[in-house]
């Protein structure tokens, strides 16, 4: 088929206009579009909440009814994105015009990438909690969400890990204790194999998890050296470090972790495996607070796919003394997430509404407290207890308060210190030993000079 | 192309005959007749505005230190690419895609080309067999994932069917070990794609000449025979295809390892595609990422060159008569 042009000038016009507008699209597509829109309104309007977590949609959609409650006229549209994919997303989406108004933000490496391009929350928080605003807050929610001097994101809760949950009928099935020793972990995981039930069960194919066992055993060798590295105030090749990483190989090689680890995530790996009772410890944190009632739980032996869930008491207790040294691991934690507004949303005053509303008033704070996912930041608020309702209230009400109480005192960060690149180092030393493709000391080595070569970046 | 030219200006010499006024044919011998171009303008102009704009610009940010985001990237010239030759990760992928392309090309192939034989002979349920064969390839790896996870975890169905057999002694755990992590995803990669490997061998096969099969059989070649000597060169063509296909594949693997393993454990399935993703979008190196991009785009091209030129070099071998009189 022929098309007649009347000229080549023609031809070449038509060519030239073609490519012009197809490239004025394609730029115009890839353009960030108006970097400071007006605010909108902060009492009504739409805006659109990105995050990874609630990660039970009812949850959050519970957040936004009673957020309603009180601003009928703002309308939240909350998206849950799997927080395997939530860096890709939100970084294709912050750099465009189309992206969220507001969305989650973790103190580490994402408030170190995504921190750049959130409003600076400090002012609102300070409009709304005085002047004295830092003192009403959970001070590790606050310094774990601070990005060069900015507030990138109001802190919503707060999660502290360094504690093992037991399956408590288990245990008293077959007459065992809690582990408070190395030698007791490992007794206590012969008895259970020999009745055929798994013992501790770990998604070792996950950096955070991973960090958080290795946290809690450098805790127990010397407390704080962790940190200390994490600071860049000591070494990872350190003495305690490389005893760190023989204790994390001694878990394998004596049959405490489970066979397959390094192939298994937390989630749904370990997690299934655990609630539906096949193993009798998981290494989890605060969040795993819901899962003490009813509730949580029956929905979360369901989502794990067992049929006619049948709910079962859990207890958090200590990380075993696993150096032999005296030193209990103590806790740490961060704020668990936080909400962003973004820098390019054209309903900033709404979005502005909706995080103040939820981390920062009593009626918010106490909406999270009592869904016992994440804990209030904002100090003074505790959960309901007469509002909810535990598996075995006898069993589970004392350690889970006792554990609530606690964390009002936690002061050592967990991931807030960790850059990605530090993460990922961390996960190939403790993937490396575990292996045997690397001593404690080599894998140690290696996990320092990574750290150096992302410190120079 | 050249042929659409010479029908456009032969099309155009009579009506510019049939017209009478000197100034009006002169008017038509300007006019252009473009054939074709106009219809491959979109995708021409899709083809540079969009993927040689993006290569480029990947080859551009391949020479910044920047994550993606930050609106001050430093320029770092050739430094990432440095960094690659000295990164074991990447000497790690590189050598998993290597042994991923010999191991899954070679066995699909055998496996794609006995099925084949054995469809072609008026075996019993034929049709559901090439049914069962080929479903794996319509099974979007996303899906079946999970279903591999639980197969090949240490208590999964995969060890309790070794327990039950008496192969108790080989049961570990497949994907939780860098010496079987990789198997484990070659595997997995050979179930789903055999089914393509043995339609195109069967279709193939459907082209050869059965009085040459027929006269084989006359001269006592046995069904071995037949297939070495006779079968096998006759679908040479579709085993080169087979291999482009599978190394494009290698070069392009991240599904299965991702979803599976993570690309674990402890880099053990590592491959190109996993590593770019992993460094560019966890560890925010656009850089880095958009350099390991480069050096993929330019393997995938160098072993396209070789394929091609092989390929030439054998129709020629094939056809040297041909080739005079072109």
């Amino acid at each position: 088929m022929h098309l007649p042009f009347r000229s080549k000038r023609a031809l070449r016009t038509v060519a030239v206009a073609a490519m012009v507008g197809m490239t004025a699209l394609g730029l115009a597509a890839c353009s960030s579009g108006s970097n400071q829109a007006s605010s909108g309104s902060a009492t009504k309007g739409t805006i659109n909440w990105w995050g990874w977590t609630p990660t039970n949609s009812q949850e959050a959609k519970d957040f936004i009814a009673e957020f309603n409650k009180k601003y009928p006229d703002i309308k939240v549209n909350f998206k849950l994105i799997d927080i395997t994919s939530y860096d890709a997303t939100i970084r294709a989406a912050l750099a465009s015009s189309g992206g969220p108004d507001l969305f989650d933000l973790q103190p580490g490496a994402r408030v170190q990438q995504f921190g750049p391009y959130a409003e600076d929350m400090a002012p609102v928080a300070k409009a709304a909690l005085g002047s004295d605003w830092k003192s009403k807050i959970a001070p590790i929610a606050i310094s774990g969400m601070t990005l060069k001097g900015k507030l990138t994101a109001l802190p919503v809760g707060s999660t502290y890990a360094g504690m093992l949950w037991i399956n408590s009928q288990l245990f008293d099935k077959y007459n065992l204790k809690p582990p408070t020793t190395l030698d007791e972990w490992k007794k206590d995981c012969q008895v259970f194999k020999q009745n055929g039930v798994g013992c501790f069960v770990q998604g070792a194919a996950q950096e955070g998890f991973d960090q958080d066992t290795l946290q809690s055993i450098s805790n127990s060798v010397e407390p704080g050296l962790w940190t200390k590295a994490s600071q860049g105030k000591a070494k990872w090749n350190d003495p305690t470090i490389v005893k760190t990483l023989s204790i994390w190989k001694d878990l394998f090689d004596s049959g405490i972790m489970q066979s397959g680890a390094l192939g298994a995530q937390q989630y749904p790996d370990a997690n299934n495996q655990f609630l539906t009772g096949k193993y009798a410890m998981i290494m989890m944190g605060t969040w795993y607070t819901q899962y003490a009632t009813e509730k949580a739980m029956t929905e979360a032996i369901s989502a794990a796919g067992v049929a006619g869930a049948k709910t079962f008491p859990i207890l958090p207790v200590a990380f075993p003394d696993v150096a032999g040294k005296g030193h209990t691991s103590e806790m740490y934690g961060d704020a668990d997430y936080g909400l962003a507004v973004a820098s390019k949303s054209k309903n900033r005053a709404a979005a502005e509404t909706f995080a103040k509303w939820i981390a920062t008033t009593k009626q918010g704070q106490q909406v999270i407290a009592n869904r016992l996912d994440t804990l209030p930041t904002l100090k003074g608020i505790k959960p309901d207890f007469t509002q909810i309702k535990f598996v075995d209230p006898s069993l589970q009400s004392t350690p889970v308060n006792d554990l609530l109480k606690k964390v009002g005192s936690v002061n050592e960060p967990r991931e807030a210190l960790l850059s990605a690149d530090v993460q990922n180092a961390i996960l190939a030393a403790a993937q490396s030993v575990a292996g045997g493709s690397a001593s404690p000391r080599q894998a140690a080595n290696t996990l320092e000079q990574a750290a150096e070569a992302a410190a120079n970046q | 192309m050249t042929d659409s030219v010479i029908r456009a200006r032969r099309t155009s010499e009579p009506q510019a005959k049939g017209d009478r006024s000197p100034r009006g044919a002169g008017r038509r011998r300007r006019r252009l007749h473009a054939s074709g171009l106009p219809w491959i303008l979109p995708a021409l102009v899709l083809g540079i505005g969009l993927i040689y704009y993006c290569i480029g610009y990947t080859g551009y940010i391949s020479l910044l230190n920047w994550d993606g985001l930050s609106p001050e990237p430093e320029w770092v010239a050739l430094h990432n690419y440095l960094r690659i030759f000295q990164d074991p990760v990447f000497w790690k992928a590189v050598w998993h895609t290597a042994v991923f392309f010999v191991v899954t090309f070679g066995l699909q192939t055998l496996l794609g080309l006995v099925f084949a034989v054995m469809m072609h002979s008026k075996i019993k349920l034929g049709v559901l067999y090439k049914v069962i064969v080929f479903v794996p390839v319509v099974l979007a790896p996303a899906i079946m994932a999970p279903v591999f996870r639980q197969l090949f975890a240490a208590n999964g169905q995969f060890n309790w069917l070794l327990e039950h057999i008496g192969l108790g002694f080989l049961a570990q755990p497949w994907i939780g070990q860098e010496s079987t992590a990789l198997p484990v995803i070659m595997v997995i990669t050979i179930w789903q794609w055999t089914g393509l490997t043995f339609v195109l061998y069967f279709a193939a096969m459907s082209q050869i000449d059965q009085s040459m099969i027929e006269a084989a059989r006359i001269d006592g070649a046995g069904n071995i025979r037949t297939l070495v000597s006779i079968i096998w060169p006759s679908v040479r063509g579709t085993t080169v295809a087979l291999a482009i296909l599978s190394a494009i594949g290698a070069l392009k693997t991240f599904d299965v390892p991702w979803l599976v393993t993570i690309a674990g454990p402890n880099n053990a399935t590592q491959f190109l595609g996993t590593y770019i993703y992993q460094t560019t979008i966890q560890l925010a190196h656009a850089g880095y990422g958009a350099a390991l991009s480069v050096i993929l785009l330019i393997v995938a091209l160098v072993m396209a060159i070789v394929f091609q030129t092989a390929g030439r070099e054998r129709n020629a071998e094939k056809n040297p008569v041909e080739r005079g009189t072109n």
